[in-house]
């Protein structure tokens, strides 16, 4: 009953996130600048097409109401609406392209916890000072994710996965080797490592629960950075992902595959949010 | 404790390894005689008839059956499905005579029924075809097919360069329109996955003029990809054959490594210009107005440009310094006599003196004191414009003018520009891909939307726009060559006086092409590379 | 503390090297020395030229001290707003929590990109090149609060059901000394967000540049010298490409240092 009522509240809340991002959305690629007009009015050849597709849509985006209602319509007959620079429906486009994103952000998201736990595992027990590993860490954040993907290239390895792992662990490890490096000192991790205790076990009965709660936090804050970093990776990598295709929708004012974007998005902020509590909760169950 | 380091150290690398391997950035395999080369974004429509944009077009291009096309290189019209074409002394009349035994992809045969109703379908409203639209007035024109073999267009006035409409017009079954499926033409659209690539296949049953047994390749995949830097790496790697259009940084990287690879062909036809806001309605001040309307200023601008640096450090000197609109890649039309004002800024003080602009310190002040600030505009994304516009930005500083360079996204910069005009200068190119100045007439023209400085003027806002106006309608009346290249050059001498436009460089063509492709002659004018796509084969193949 | 000291005196010395550089005479970082672009390094221009024939080193020294003090401020201002959510959602009545994070998710959702148009269209073409630089940095810091205030607010969560929070408020603590309790033990989240977002911000400048916001030419932006080396031509005409993101490292490394000692 109780995870009833707490499941319930839980969409509750999912539902007046949705709605409020689709509102706010439609208001502010209503009203971006560019909304009504398109590149191909300079173009002799195209200028009476794209004037003509201009006044259809200036007629459709009247009223912000009207908008709405027709994405809604779209939604009720299953197709999401149709895309403004495609032409297509827009769950047409999206269907193949989240598994392609979702297979890279898991991917990503695993190895950066992997070398970011690893690194700073090493860096906040180690006698030798953290520098050896802050340095390729700060390295990492301060390089742009356009230069990295470069660097890929030139060097001819690594793709879209690597540049967005190593950008998710630089950032982890900033945190994880603060947390654990404080936890290290705690009165009962010193006196177990004084007793001689084998660290395998000290890791998993002492310093892992009692850094599970900001592990948890981190990797919310891990999995919002992972979403903000799917544009710019998939767009450089050309991966034909939800990433890439938000980045036209944008360039293009495609409000009804921008607001399915968005939606989804919503929805994956929501469940970051709540993925670490209940993985916290089984564990202690 | 070292055991568990080393443990957890191979593991992490090996996953490294592992999932970074399965990710490299690379090409979809290619299939045995396949030409392989990029499109910067998904095509808009593969129904030929309504192509809106330039990817569209060059699928069109590939794959399209047409009575005429438009030889790139030679800049000639030459017969493709039609055997020969006739256009009566009138100019109203066209006759087409097809070539005997033709067949679509699919087999089937093809004949003036085809011809006539894919003609008809072009000029139809509810079709909505943009090549309608040189016909003047579609409307009008009548299609006859009076046997199998023949086909006459009547016009309701003459059009110059009908010859050309036909390159774009696709011969499709008639009553099957097939979006590329069943096509005339040397390829006939395969497979299109959507922000990967679109892969077309050679048609069997094409028949090349002289009877060849074309195309050589047996098919092109078009890969979508919007990315230079991973182009040039791919194309580098073999993974693609060609690239037409290669920034001018990149052609230098390239050619240190291979210099038989790339090729710059010499100034394009295509402009990179400046203009200020003129538009009556802009919502700038009037003082503002009042020096973008002033000759002697838009003078002063052109003169302090130093149009020689541009070339040389914006596009590493593969771009030419331009006076005119006629770029002298056009021989037929470029103007040699035109005097146009050249860099001297001693003469652009002059000029501004003239007017009441004088110097308070380092700032320009107009004759009611008011400081000489504005902003140029470009689009965002384009490294040679935005570097151009901040050496203008440091010519003009020169002046005593105060500029600032913005880069906006092109919907807003197009919205600016078209819409609400909102801007003081803006800086951009202009492409042409057809040589004949015809072609511009709604650049020129004080009516149309598109005439930059100014658009959509109800009557001609000044002596020289209407004597724009005057010039241009002759040249696209008049019958005779002469009287139209003299209308040409008289408007090229316009704007070179009065500076409406002022003309930056012309771009080069630069192009890539793999040492292993066979068959390429570079040509000028678009698609430099891809014009004899039916010619191209790569080494090895027959 | 010794090291404390010297790294802080490594900071202000790099401070004070790009403000003798930026002040010395005939320095300017806008004058183009057309004749010699991506030079390198000479007697004229120690660091060599950048494409458009200007000196690398005065316009480094420049941004290092715009940019730099731009992201420093957007990232404090953004930190401590995700600090102050963050609290006040988890110390605060339910309903207001529930509230803040709400916003925060709805936040984190929305496509922040067309707020930054509208933001440009707003503002006049011919605003100043540095007024266009704070505009822009104002902007970042008020976009970039919502992710971190989630994990702030989990982490306080569970410090208010610590048992030592139990302690405290049983003894009749007001809420103020106790989210003054609460906020060192936040550091381990709030420090490194900090230091996260500096770069990020200096790199986040460059890109909105694309959308007519950031630093604009001429004054240089070092979040612009980041973004030459996504071009891989530049990266084969000239090392010295490579010295502004040497030099954001250092720093970076620098702030680092400190921020251990803080703590």
């Amino acid at each position: 009953m109780k995870s009833a009522i707490s499941i319930a509240r839980w969409l509750a809340r999912a539902l007046a996130i949705v709605v409020l991002v689709i509102a706010g959305s439609t208001v502010l690629v209503r009203f971006a600048p560019g909304y009504l007009s398109d590149a191909r009015e300079m173009d002799s050849r195209y200028a009476v097409a794209a004037r003509v597709e201009l006044s259809q849509e200036t007629a459709r985006s009247h009223s912000l109401l009207g908008m709405l209602s027709a994405e809604i319509g779209g939604w009720a007959k299953g197709n999401a609406g149709i895309s403004r620079q495609y032409d297509v429906p827009v769950s047409g486009l999206i269907r193949p392209r989240l598994a392609v994103t979702g297979g890279l952000m898991v991917r990503s998201l695993v190895l950066a916890w992997a070398l970011a736990i690893v690194a700073a595992l090493f860096s906040s027990a180690g006698r030798n000072p953290a520098a050896v590993w802050q340095a390729p860490s700060t390295l990492l954040l301060a390089i742009p994710t356009a230069a990295m993907a470069t660097l890929c290239l030139l060097s001819g390895c690594g793709g879209p996965v690597l540049v967005m792992a190593l950008l998710l662990a630089a950032r982890d490890f900033k945190f994880l080797h603060r947390a654990l490096r404080k936890a290290w000192l705690e009165p009962h991790v010193l006196q177990a490592r004084a007793q001689g205790i084998r660290t395998w076990r000290i890791l998993r009965f002492h310093l892992f629960p009692s850094l599970a709660p900001q592990l948890a936090a981190l990797a919310t804050l891990s999995i919002v950075t992972a979403l903000s970093a799917l544009v710019p990776v998939e767009v450089l990598f050309n991966v034909p992902g939800l990433g890439q295709l938000a980045w036209n929708a944008a360039m293009n004012r495609d409000l009804p595959v921008l607001l399915a974007i968005t939606m989804i998005m919503a929805l994956a902020v929501t469940l970051s949010g709540v993925a670490p509590d209940r993985a916290g909760e089984w564990r202690s169950a | 404790m070292r055991l568990f380091r080393w443990l957890l150290l191979c593991a992490s690398l090996i996953l490294a390894v592992i999932l970074a391997d399965l990710c490299r950035a690379q090409a979809a395999p290619r299939k045995p005689g396949e030409l392989v080369w990029t499109i910067g974004y998904d095509p808009k429509t593969f129904d030929p008839a309504k192509v809106d944009d330039q990817e569209s077009e060059q699928v069109r291009y590939l794959t399209a059956g047409v009575l005429l096309r438009f030889n790139r290189l030679t800049q000639k019209v030459e017969p493709r499905l039609a055997e020969s074409w006739k256009l009566s002394s009138d100019g109203k009349t066209i006759t087409f005579r097809l070539r005997p035994g033709l067949e679509f992809s699919d087999g089937s045969s093809l004949t003036s029924r085809d011809v006539a109703w894919s003609i008809r379908r072009v000029l139809r409203k509810d079709t909505g075809a943009p090549v309608a639209e040189e016909f003047v007035s579609p409307a009008d024109v009548t299609v006859d097919a009076p046997d199998a073999g023949a086909v006459i267009v009547h016009l309701p006035r003459r059009v110059i360069g009908i010859g050309k409409v036909f390159d774009e017009i696709a011969i499709e079954p008639a009553e099957r329109p097939s979006e590329g499926r069943v096509t005339a033409g040397p390829f006939v659209v395969a497979e299109y996955r959507r922000s990967r690539f679109v892969r077309l296949r050679a048609n069997p049953h094409y028949a090349a003029a002289g009877g060849a047994a074309l195309p050589y390749a047996s098919g092109i995949r078009l890969d979508v990809l919007e990315n230079h830097e991973q182009e040039i790496r791919l194309f580098e790697r073999g993974d693609y054959d060609l690239i037409d259009g290669v920034p001018p940084d990149y052609f230098e990287l390239v050619q240190k490594k291979d210099p038989a690879a790339v090729r710059d062909l010499g100034p394009s036809l295509n402009t990179e210009q400046m203009w200020f806001n003129q538009a009556p309605n802009a919502p700038l001040p009037a003082w503002e107005k009042s020096w973008f309307e002033s000759r002697d200023f838009r003078l002063a601008v052109s003169q302090a440009i130093h149009r020689a640096d541009l070339a040389r450090i914006a596009y590493l000197g593969h771009a030419t310094p331009a006076y005119s609109f006629i770029s002298p890649a056009n021989s037929e039309w470029y103007d040699h006599q035109i005097s146009a004002p050249h860099t001297d800024v001693a003469a652009a003080r002059a000029a501004l003196a003239r007017t009441g602009f004088h110097l308070d310190g380092d700032t320009l002040q107009d004759s009611a004191g008011h400081a000489v600030k504005f902003s140029i505009l470009t689009n965002a994304g384009n490294a040679a414009r935005m570097k151009m516009a901040t050496l203008i930005q440091q010519d003009l500083a020169a002046l005593g003018m105060q500029v600032n360079v913005v880069a906006l996204d092109f919907p807003a910069l197009i919205e600016r520009l078209m819409h609400t005009q909102d801007y003081e200068a803006c800086l951009l190119g202009l492409e042409n891909v057809d040589p004949d100045p015809n072609a511009m007439m709604n650049i020129w023209l004080s009516s149309s939307p598109n005439h930059q400085w100014d658009p959509s003027e109800k009557a001609p806002a000044t002596a020289w726009e209407a004597e724009i106006d005057r010039a241009m309608d002759r040249q696209a009346s008049s019958l005779s060559m002469t009287t139209r290249k003299q209308a040409v050059d008289r408007v090229q001498q316009i704007v070179a006086d009065e500076q409406p436009f002022i003309y930056l460089v012309y771009p080069n063509v630069l192009v890539a092409a793999s040492p292993h492709l066979k068959g390429v002659q570079p040509a000028v004018l678009e698609p430099a590379l891809a014009w004899n796509a039916e010619d191209l084969r790569l080494d090895g193949q027959r | 503390m010794r090291f404390n000291r010297s790294v802080a005196a490594l900071l202000v010395g790099l401070v004070l090297v790009a403000s003798i550089v930026l002040l010395a005479p005939r320095a300017s970082y806008s004058r183009q020395d057309r004749d010699a672009t991506l030079a390198t390094a000479s007697r004229q221009h120690p660091a060599g030229t950048d494409e458009l024939g200007r000196d690398r080193l005065v316009r480094v020294s420049a941004a290092f001290l715009l940019s730099l003090a731009g992201a420093i401020a957007a990232s404090a201002i953004t930190t401590a707003a995700a600090a102050a959510v963050g609290t006040l959602a988890a110390f605060g009545p339910a309903s207001v929590g529930w509230l803040a994070m709400l916003a925060c998710d709805v936040f984190l959702a929305l496509p922040w990109l067309f707020l930054l148009m509208m933001v440009r269209s707003a503002l006049p073409l011919t605003t100043s090149p540095a007024n266009s630089a704070a505009i822009t940095f104002l902007v970042l810091a008020a976009l970039g609060w919502p992710a971190c205030a989630r994990a702030v607010w989990r982490g306080a969560l569970n410090l208010r059901n610590a048992e030592w929070m139990l302690h405290t408020r049983a003894s009749g603590l007001r809420p103020v000394q106790i989210v003054r309790h609460a906020i060192p033990n936040l550091l381990p989240l709030l420090v490194p967000q900090f230091l996260v977002c500096i770069p990020a911000f200096v790199i986040a400048e460059a890109n909105l540049g694309a959308l007519g916001l950031g630093v604009g030419e001429p004054l240089p932006s070092w979040g612009g010298m980041l973004l030459e080396l996504d071009n891989s031509a530049m990266l084969m005409q000239t090392r010295w490409v490579y010295f502004p993101v040497a030099l954001l490292v250092v720093v970076l490394l620098l702030l680092d240092a400190i921020a251990v000692e803080v703590e």
